[in-house]
Formats: structure tokens, sequence, C-alpha cells
């Protein structure tokens, strides 16, 4: 489990999972959207966000299965151009549910397929990142899982913080929260004689 | 027993996570504002997820079922709400948790006093955190006797050139007094210039700072880079 804080980990639980009840559940018939009484009846598959299914997996309460962004169709896919697949649609978290949801479901080909389709996928965005510093996004970022997207980030940043350590520029800034507005015509002072 | 549908709408959770996703979408370095509809309906649905829990745990105890070891449907039925209560309570505790750790980091970028447009957006006890945590600061340099917030780097000369946007009119930069007049060029000491830089642009802060400055702070560098100042500098 990562930090208690950390938002990315919350959001990431959230992504929903589907389960079987092995029990029946009284007075939470709102998990259950086919389910006509206030309760959940043993054998019903239903969703939950993965906070929820997690737990009554260890209380062997619900079985969990193996959620549809890790089928064979997204592996024949990977396997074609792991560049070019749209992961993020799957799941933004694709990588950290998966690496969470492979103990639960028994699956041992998760964990070597998570590590091929980041590895072949990493190469690809940390070159497009430097070399498209300045343009404009490209519509392959919106292909790109959460976590790939700030790997994506740092790398443009850092290469930005570079040009800008080789052009000498200025290192005093406004703090950022105050917004991005900058006043019109700063950048056009008159330099110096 | 009341259906949970209509008092718990949508699935258990989602609307302590809507409030995450609204702190992790702000762009960084930005802080939305509190979000007070949305805290309070999480914490209604608290309270109504305890209230759950107490009466199926009533249930089981009026059967005369042994509550520590009773796993039947009343049981998971609890379950489930106390996971629901754990999980609002971590997303409503990592909120606040996070938006403390950007309110900290205030201090340190704005100084003592706070834009309006950011005080807006905070919960007043926020505004009061920011007020504590700052005097702790300040009572702490003040016995180092050191101003921890100037630039970490010792700049190459102590004096650089600034250019003034504003009127910000007479103000105290250590132990004189400089009158700053919109577009005049003055050598100032650069801890004393660092705190006008750092807030440029900013006119609402002069409401918030009262006295002292008469209308805008607005000051920036003349020469835009380093290599500009030492230029002027040396001229």
């Amino acid at each position: 489990m990562g930090h208690y804080y950390n938002i990315d980990d919350i959001i990431m639980e959230e992504e929903p999972i589907l389960v079987s009840f092995q029990v029946g559940a009284n007075g939470v018939g709102l998990l259950d959207p086919s389910s006509e009484t206030n309760s959940v009846e043993k054998g019903a598959k239903v969703d939950l966000p993965f906070w929820l299914a997690h737990e009554l997996f260890l209380r062997q309460a619900a079985s969990v299965n193996v959620p549809s962004c890790y089928s064979q169709k997204t592996r024949k896919e990977i396997q074609a151009d792991a560049a070019c697949v749209d992961l993020r649609s799957r799941s933004p978290y694709f990588y950290e549910l998966g690496c969470k949801v492979a103990p639960l479901v028994g699956d041992k080909t998760i964990g070597s397929f998570l590590r091929h389709a980041f590895a072949s996928r990493y190469k690809e965005a940390l070159s497009k990142a430097h070399g498209a510093a300045l343009a404009k996004p490209p519509k392959y970022l919106t292909y790109l899982t959460k976590e790939e997207s700030s790997l994506f980030e740092a790398a443009r940043t850092s290469m930005e913080a570079f040009k800008k350590w080789q052009a000498g520029g200025s290192r005093l800034e406004r703090a950022s929260i105050l917004g991005r507005k900058r006043k019109p015509g700063i950048g056009t002072h008159p330099s110096s004689p | 027993m009341t259906p949970l549908k209509v008092t718990l709408g949508g699935m258990y959770g989602r609307k302590s996570c809507q409030l995450l996703r609204e702190l992790a979408s702000a762009e960084p370095g930005q802080i939305p504002t509190f979000n007070n509809d949305l805290f309070d309906q999480v914490i209604k649905e608290c309270t109504e997820h305890q209230f759950q829990l107490q009466s199926l745990m009533r249930k089981i105890q009026d059967e005369g079922l042994d509550i520590q070891t009773t796993r039947n449907e009343d049981h998971f039925g609890a379950v489930v709400h106390h996971l629901s209560l754990i999980r609002n309570k971590r997303c409503l505790m990592a909120y606040m948790y996070n938006r403390a750790e950007i309110i900290q980091g205030l201090r340190w970028k704005l100084g003592p006093v706070l834009p309006q447009e950011i005080q807006e957006k905070l919960h007043y006890l926020e505004e009061e955190y920011f007020k504590n945590h700052s005097a702790a600061i300040e009572s702490y340099m003040a016995e180092l006797d050191l101003d921890l917030t100037v630039d970490m780097v010792p700049p190459k000369d102590p004096y650089i050139q600034v250019k003034v946007l504003d009127d910000i009119g007479e103000v105290l930069l250590g132990d004189q007094s400089a009158t700053l007049v919109r577009h005049s060029v003055h050598s100032l000491r650069r801890t004393d210039a660092e705190p006008f830089i750092s807030q440029m642009d900013s006119t609402e802060k002069t409401a918030a700072h009262g006295g002292g400055y008469s209308s805008e702070m607005s000051v920036i560098f003349y020469g835009f880079t380093r290599r500009r100042i030492a230029e002027s500098v040396g001229s």
C-alpha cells in the first residue's frame, strides 16, 4: 500500500473491478444495481471499486476477476506495437492497478506482461518528450497512462530547464501560484546597452 | 430499513474520491477552492454509514448471536459499511493533508500575507493554519537571526538593478527608506528586492498588506537575465 495520504494511490483504488460475491450481504443493496431488495445475494457479480473488492477478497467474501484491460486482446495489441496502444482509455492506472490485482487473481503472467509493456513504451515516450519539447501536445499523449504522462512531463521539463540553463535565463521568478499571466511587454524591455 | 439507494446516492466512496480528483486536476502549484459543499456531503455519507453499521450490529445481537464470531449476511453488510467509513476517512484526511502541504509552501513562496485571490480559496481553518505556520517559521527565524526565505544561491553582487513596474510608494528597505515610483530604476539590496519580485503583478496584494505600500507592488529585474544584470551593473 502506498502512502496513506497519496492522492494517486487513492484515486487508483477507485478503479472498478468485477467481483463475485461468495457470501450474501444485507443492507448494501446499492452495490448491486440489479438487486431488488436492499441486499446482495451470494454469487452476485458486481463492479466494485478496487478498495472494496480488495478488502472483501481478504475476508474471503468475494472472488476477483481479471479486469478486462489485461485481456488477451490488449496483450496482442501490445505485442504488435506497444507505443500505439491507448492504455489510458483502458485504465489511467494501468500498471499500478495491474500490480495490485495480480496477487488477487493468481495470474502469474500479468507481471511480466506489464513489465514488457512499460519497457517498450518507455523508450518511445522518452525520445518523443525530448524531441517535441515545444510543439503542441501530439495525439500520442492521450494514450499514456498517468504514470507515463508524468514521466513524459518530467523528461520534457528537464529538457526545457537544460535549454534555459544553456541560454542563461533568469532564475528568479514570480511564484507560480499567482497564475501564469504575464504583464504584456515584460519580455520586450530594451536590453541594456 | 430504508433502502440505501435513496439515502446514499451513487457508489460508496464516490463523492470522497471526487473531492480528491478535484485536488489532483488542479494545475501544479495551484490550490483549488475548498469544496465545502462536497466535503459536507461526504461527512453526511459517513454518518449514514455509521447508522447502517450500528443497526446491522444491533440486529446480530438481537438475534442472540455472538458479534465476534458471526459471519452471516448481516455481518458482511456491516463490513461493507465499515470499510466505506474507513475509505471516506482516508479521502477526507488526504484532502486536508495535501492542501495543508500546499498551504505551508505558500509561506515560503509568497511571504506572511496571502493575496486576496488565494485567501478566498481557503477554508477559514486553513487561513488560521497558515497564520500559525507562518508565526512558527518567523519565531524560528528570529531565534536564528537569519532570513531563511531568501534565494538559496548566494548572489555574486549583493546589489541588483531593478525597474519598478508600478507605483509602490515609500518602503522601508533595511535601514533606509526608498520611494519606488513607476519606471524608476534602483540599485537595491538583493534580499530587499526579492519579495517584490516574487509578488510581481499582484495588484490585490496592497489591500492585504494595509499601510506601508501605497498602491501596487510590482518590481522586476531591469535586466531580465543574469548576464544582462552584470552588463548593466558594469557599464
